[in-house]
């Protein structure tokens, strides 16, 4: 067993603690047995385990997956360090999307979801991708426009919610991005993406790591770049938005997942992938955690709290960022 | 002669109408866009005939009076806040919003709202000042904007995620201590609608010391324009000037931040424009700034009031879906 397999194992096992962790503490904390006795065969707490926090658990691992999948791709295509879904405009397009369908039709169902959000999130990509074929700016003058977008978008989101007031906690989820009241509705309209798109993705890592040597040499190598950038970027796009679409746009996942897995793995793909998707899982997962047990039963935004996180490791990758 | 004329008209005709846009926002803003049903024709009386006993004429006087000029105040405040630091850092980008100087002062202004710590103690203003000392403290501090070599670009992005960070913790500050903490996000999108006569009373003298402070170096920003070194061989003293620079900037930013919450983008666009309109001398453009800036915020206040009566759009997003794409077109043209 290599030391990868090691650290990927023993990522996973870090995650199934700490989604058990997660399954026990709460505003209603249970003990363990009663815990495993419900989700095998339900019982009184059938409610708070099996359709409250259970999916809630799931969603969270599977979309920081999707989030930190797409900021490996992301990164890997532009190959600029501080690029990510969330700070190209993409996650506030796709939350644009699906906070719009939702408060015009409150009843819709949640299949439309993904769609619709990958709409959003493909229109966002497009306006700064004419921006960047026209000016083509310094990738960090492209940072600054991405961010700008996304500022846009969310003001917009922001001005929908003062249109439509709803609740607070389901107001945030837009905002910030955050778990709250997610159940198994949203599980499934998201699972079919993610069970194409993961492997998809896994399939792609093959080829990024040529393309880490510049596109020249890595069509020189064989790799069909144009083809390969375009395969990446959409999967990378369609992986955030289907995941903003269920929870609204966690922030920073997926800048920092990518880099963590880096300082763990290395910087071949095929490492890099499956390490990020375990990272982001991770930090969604023990975010949500965290937000709900800060102050119960008062709940944060998952969001707000990988914001705190992830703002600083930003600051830090500036400092070290030498490509102005 | 006729030539003369004609000059010295177009010398008065750009700040001739820079302020009949400033008057019409603000009289359209006294009786326009009401729950009341307010016509011209009550302003009209009010100003003839005042009458107490007038439920129209009370509303004008102790609602929409206060609001039109805490919306003018603030406006100026802040275009002129945005002069200033653009001015002194040389970065067409630099302004409260960007350098997290709005988001500072929003932070603790909610910390001390919902009594956190030893920043319950403290009165509002002064808790916002430090707030927005912090802010901006912190993004020159990671920004590298203190070493001689400080790229501009880097400032902004660091000003960013500070601003990105100092909101999560704002939110998270307000949803801790109130589960209904819906009225406190309108505030913190930046809304005039809870202000009222005693708002007025709280803002203007400190501005008015803050701008008094600001023209007082507008003779420095000028030859600071010419680079530190030209401005030192100059004689001015470049680092008094930055304190007082920085000083009138928290002051004005702090006070409107105190009132209506984080109204963002209005000093980054306004120096762009008063740059556009007069000459790049700083005791013009600071007027102009503060002009173009009141009449900024108390047009789009009373556009937030228009597009969905009665509710209230809060002016911060008005404001925000306009300077975005200027901001993008800032970027764009590379002015850095």
């Amino acid at each position: 067993m290599t030391r990868h397999t090691q650290l990927l194992l023993s990522g996973f096992s870090l995650l199934i603690l700490l989604a058990l962790l997660s399954l026990i503490m709460g505003a209603e904390p249970l003990p363990i047995k009663t815990v495993l006795q419900t989700l095998i065969e339900g019982g009184e707490e059938d409610f708070i385990v099996n359709q409250y926090r259970l999916p809630r658990i799931l969603i969270a691992i599977l979309v920081g997956m999707g989030l930190a999948i797409s900021g490996v791709l992301t990164q890997g295509i532009i190959r600029n360090p501080l690029a990510s879904p969330d700070l190209m405009g993409v996650s506030a397009g796709a939350g644009l999307a699906a906070c719009s369908l939702l408060l015009i039709w409150p009843d819709i169902s949640h299949l439309w979801l993904p769609p619709v959000a990958l709409l959003g999130g493909f229109s966002a990509a497009l306006i700064i991708y004419l921006l960047n074929r026209w000016h083509n700016p310094s990738p960090a003058r492209l940072a600054l426009v991405g961010i700008a977008i996304s500022a846009f978008l969310s003001s917009c989101i922001n001005f929908l919610l003062v249109l439509h007031p709803i609740e607070v906690n389901s107001a945030m989820i837009w905002l910030t991005g955050s778990l709250w009241g997610r159940n198994w509705d949203h599980l499934w309209p998201l699972l079919p993406w993610l069970i194409t798109l993961v492997p998809f993705s896994f399939y792609l890592a093959w080829s990024l790591d040529l393309f880490a040597l510049g596109e020249e040499t890595a069509g020189a190598l064989g790799v069909n770049t144009q083809g390969l950038q375009t395969a990446a970027l959409l999967s990378a796009l369609a992986l955030a938005s289907v995941s903003v679409a269920v929870c609204g746009s966690i922030g920073f996942v997926g800048l920092l997942a990518p880099h963590l897995a880096r300082l763990l793995v290395g910087s071949r793909h095929k490492l890099v992938l499956p390490c990020a998707a375990l990272v982001g899982a991770l930090l969604v997962l023990s975010a949500d955690t965290l937000a709900r047990n800060l102050a119960p039963p008062l709940e944060l935004p998952a969001g707000l709290l990988t914001a705190i996180l992830g703002a600083p490791y930003f600051l830090f990758l500036l400092h070290r960022y030498k490509g102005y | 002669m006729n030539i003369l004329f004609f000059t010295r008209q177009s010398k008065l005709l750009k700040p001739a109408l820079l302020l009949t846009t400033l008057l019409l926002g603000f009289v359209l803003s006294l009786y326009g866009q009401s729950e009341f049903s307010l016509q011209a024709s009550d302003l009209w009386r009010l100003l003839i005939a005042p009458d107490s006993g007038d439920i129209k004429q009370q509303v004008i006087v102790s609602l929409r009076l206060p609001r039109s000029l805490v919306a003018c105040l603030i406006g100026f405040n802040l275009g002129v806040a945005g002069l200033l630091m653009q001015g002194l850092t040389r970065n067409p980008l630099a302004s409260p919003t960007l350098f997290a100087i709005n988001s500072g002062a929003a932070c603790l202004m909610a910390l001390n709202s919902i009594g956190f710590a030893f920043f319950s103690g403290l009165p509002g203003e002064v808790a916002t000042f430090l707030g927005a000392l912090c802010g901006g403290l912190l993004v020159f501090l990671l920004g590298g904007g203190l070493g001689s070599q400080s790229n501009p670009l880097r400032l902004i992005l660091a000003g960013i995620a500070i601003n990105g960070l100092l909101t999560s913790l704002t939110r998270a500050a307000l949803i801790i201590a109130d589960d209904k903490a819906y009225s406190m996000l309108h505030w913190l999108s930046g809304s005039l609608s809870e202000v009222d006569w005693q708002s007025w009373s709280q803002l203007w003298p400190l501005s008015l010391a803050a701008l008094l402070l600001a023209l007082s170096t507008t003779r420095g920003l000028n030859l600071n324009a010419l680079g530190e070194q030209t401005a030192t061989s100059l004689g001015i003293n470049i680092s008094w000037l930055r304190i007082r620079v920085c000083f009138a900037v928290l002051l004005l930013t702090a006070i409107s931040v105190t009132l209506a919450g984080p109204i963002v983008f209005v000093g980054l666009i306004v120096p762009h424009f008063a740059r556009a309109l007069f000459k790049n001398n700083h005791f013009i453009l600071l007027p102009a700034s503060g002009v173009l800036g009141a009449a900024l915020v108390c047009w789009t206040d009373l556009f937030s009031r228009a597009i969905v009566p009665p509710a209230e759009t809060p002016v911060g997003i008005i404001t925000a879906l306009i300077g975005t794409p200027f901001f993008i077109y800032l970027v764009l043209k590379g002015k850095l």
